[in-house]
């Protein structure tokens, strides 16, 4: 049996929920980021499974532009992560709750 | 066969080390066994007969994107959180049943459509080479190679700005 498309659906699906999961469960925003980084890390291996199935290159293309997109996240995302720990020295996401108040 | 061994073996490695990652205490050993779990990904891209793709994900992701993740935690220094002791709030313990459940469905659902379970049909020659990927990127998708160039650009510009250290100036 070689391995069919539905094996990397699978795989990606559990990936992806598992990064969704550490961005409900945890409270530190840089575990939070990582977790960010491992869905975009999902989404890359199904265009890359789609692209090997149609016999297409597009989605390697699109895995490019993804890599790209999560280099900007987290340039942008420790950038602001750095000052916020200049202003509060914390990164706890339950203590930044000005906006809420 | 090899094929197999090799999906199998990095994909399993690669969830358990996503799991590790979300359930570790330190920043520390989360960002290390994500890079672990990405070096595993290069795997997965070779089993899909991708080896441009795999190297990249070496370099950028493994490289690049984590050794900043581990620059800002050693430049924050505080890996460990005290206000996590605290035990988890009561809905959570349903959500670790959604990986389990959404692998269920996605494979149930994928197993009722005939071609899903087919191995992919031959393959075009030089697919996944340097060559045919770039070519693809400089013709058919150029404006979106340009727009991600500027989506780069303006990262570069917003990081640079939130980052500067604002001086206490004379006239203020």
């Amino acid at each position: 049996m070689a391995i069919s498309l539905t094996h990397y659906l699978a795989l990606a699906t559990a990936l992806f929920l598992t990064g969704v999961l550490g961005v409900l469960v945890r409270r530190n925003a840089l575990i939070m980021l990582m977790s960010i980084e491992l869905m975009l890390s999902a989404t890359n291996i199904v265009f890359a499974a789609f692209s090997r199935h149609w016999g297409d290159l597009s989605g390697h293309v699109f895995v490019l532009m993804n890599f790209a997109v999560a280099a900007a996240e987290a340039a942008i995302g420790l950038a602001i992560l750095v000052e916020i720990y200049r202003r509060r020295r914390s990164v706890n996401v339950d203590e930044l709750k000005i906006l809420m108040e | 066969m090899w094929e197999i061994i090799l999906f199998y073996f990095c994909g399993g490695l690669m969830l358990i080390s996503g799991i590790m990652m979300v359930a570790s205490r330190s920043a520390v050993v989360a960002a290390c066994w994500l890079i672990f779990g990405f070096l595993n990904a290069a795997g997965i891209f070779a089993t899909l007969s991708a080896p441009f793709l795999a190297v990249l994900q070496v370099l950028v992701y493994a490289g690049a994107i984590m050794v900043l993740f581990l620059f800002v935690i050693m430049m924050l220094q505080s890996p460990v959180l005290e206000a996590e002791r605290r035990p988890l709030s009561g809905w959570v313990w349903p959500a670790l049943l959604l990986p389990p459940a959404a692998i269920a469905i996605t494979v149930i659902g994928w197993m009722r459509v005939p071609m899903a379970l087919q191995p992919a049909e031959s393959l075009p020659a030089g697919f996944g080479k340097v060559e045919m990927v770039a070519e693809l990127l400089l013709n058919k998708y150029l404006l979106a190679f340009e727009l991600i160039s500027i989506v780069l650009l303006i990262a570069i510009i917003g990081a640079l700005s939130l980052g500067r250290v604002e001086r206490r100036l004379p006239w203020r």
